[in-house]
């Protein structure tokens, strides 16, 4: 018992650790994502972000460098990778806990 | 074990085998206990508890010459780089897997952890680490070829460490290791392998093994 209940709290750590580093991780990606409209025949470019549970557009131009895209789509997809883990990683804290019966601090 | 976990730890391999990097390393700890299955091919032998942590062993880090940069090679799989401890040991987290660089300590021995500039990352420096680099096996498990130290090195080697665990859960976890190889191998008829390993160790050590194994087994007398 001593060895699982080891094992779970060394584990548990591991998950408190994990669980802050996807948070920076999460906080270094650029916020919001990019989209483009097409008006009357002409893309516009716009950063689109979720302020105060709100969306807001913000104007970026008529042209974005090839660069600027793909960091925004890379930002994109390592967002929701991230978020995914964050939320398997809380999950894992919260078993970890109960497992431990420990509502106190470790 | 979570086949989630086990095909991600694979996956890592993977990688690091297609990049050339496999080749220089030995797996260590225990995730060796799962691998140890397609050597001992029997079905009474069980894996016991394995932690999230992969420990991956560089016994020669000279030999590695390509440059790879390993936290981006596994980036994409979701994993992201953590310092460990005051001294900065680099770890690559993943919810399911913790992968670690060890390499041996020699000499005197340092905590500093130890440059893999070519990886783009460090180790962790650690005694003892040489005997297990000192005769290693070869499994083959999903077309990857995984060096693990010999298992009566490993089950010997659990030996000597445990005692030397802070954690007394750390302690009892190796010493169950190490039995467990060792009923395997003598299960399977490779005692004597375990008496060959044993006797070309310092005395010291075979003191520190005796001990374990009278605690652990009293009634065996296998050397």
């Amino acid at each position: 018992m001593a060895v699982i209940k080891g094992v779970l709290r060394e584990e548990l750590k591991s998950s408190l650790i994990m669980k802050s580093r996807y948070e920076k991780e999460l906080a270094k990606l650029p916020l919001g994502s990019l989209i483009k409209k097409r008006i009357r025949g002409n893309n516009y470019y716009y950063r689109v972000a979720r302020i105060n549970g709100k969306p807001e557009f913000h104007y970026l131009g008529k042209k974005v460098s090839e660069i600027e895209i793909e960091r925004y789509q890379h930002a994109r997809e390592y967002r929701a990778k991230y978020r995914h883990f964050l939320s398997q990683v809380k999950k894992q804290i919260a078993y970890l806990r109960s497992a431990l019966r420990g509502k106190e601090e470790v | 074990m979570e086949k989630r976990k086990y095909d991600l730890c694979l996956e890592v391999l993977r990688r690091l085998n297609k990049c050339g990097i496999l080749k220089h390393c030995i797996l260590v700890g225990s995730w060796c206990l799962p691998f140890y299955k397609e050597y001992f091919k029997s079905k009474s032998y069980l894996v016991s508890i394995t932690t999230r942590d992969i420990d991956i062993m560089i016994p020669v880090p000279k030999k590695i010459t390509i440059k790879t940069d390993v936290v981006e090679l596994l980036k994409d799989l979701g994993f992201i780089i953590d310092f460990s401890g005051s001294k900065g040991y680099i770890r690559l987290v993943h919810p399911d897997l913790v992968v670690e660089f060890l390499v041996p300590e020699m000499g005197r021995g340092s905590e500093k952890p130890y440059p893999l500039p070519q990886l783009g990352l460090n180790a962790q420096p650690l005694r003892f680490m040489d005997l297990l680099a000192e005769k290693t096996i070869k499994v083959k498990v999903d077309g990857i070829v995984i060096q693990l130290p010999d298992p009566a090195i490993f089950a010997l080697h659990k030996f000597i460490i445990a005692p030397r665990r802070t954690d007394s859960y750390k302690e009892i976890k190796d010493q169950e290791a190490g039995l467990r190889v060792y009923n395997a191998l003598i299960s399977a008829g490779k005692g004597d392998k375990l008496k060959y390993v044993f006797e070309k160790l310092p005395m010291k050590w075979q003191t520190k093994i005796r001990k374990q194994l009278e605690k652990l087994t009293p009634d065996a007398d296998p050397f």
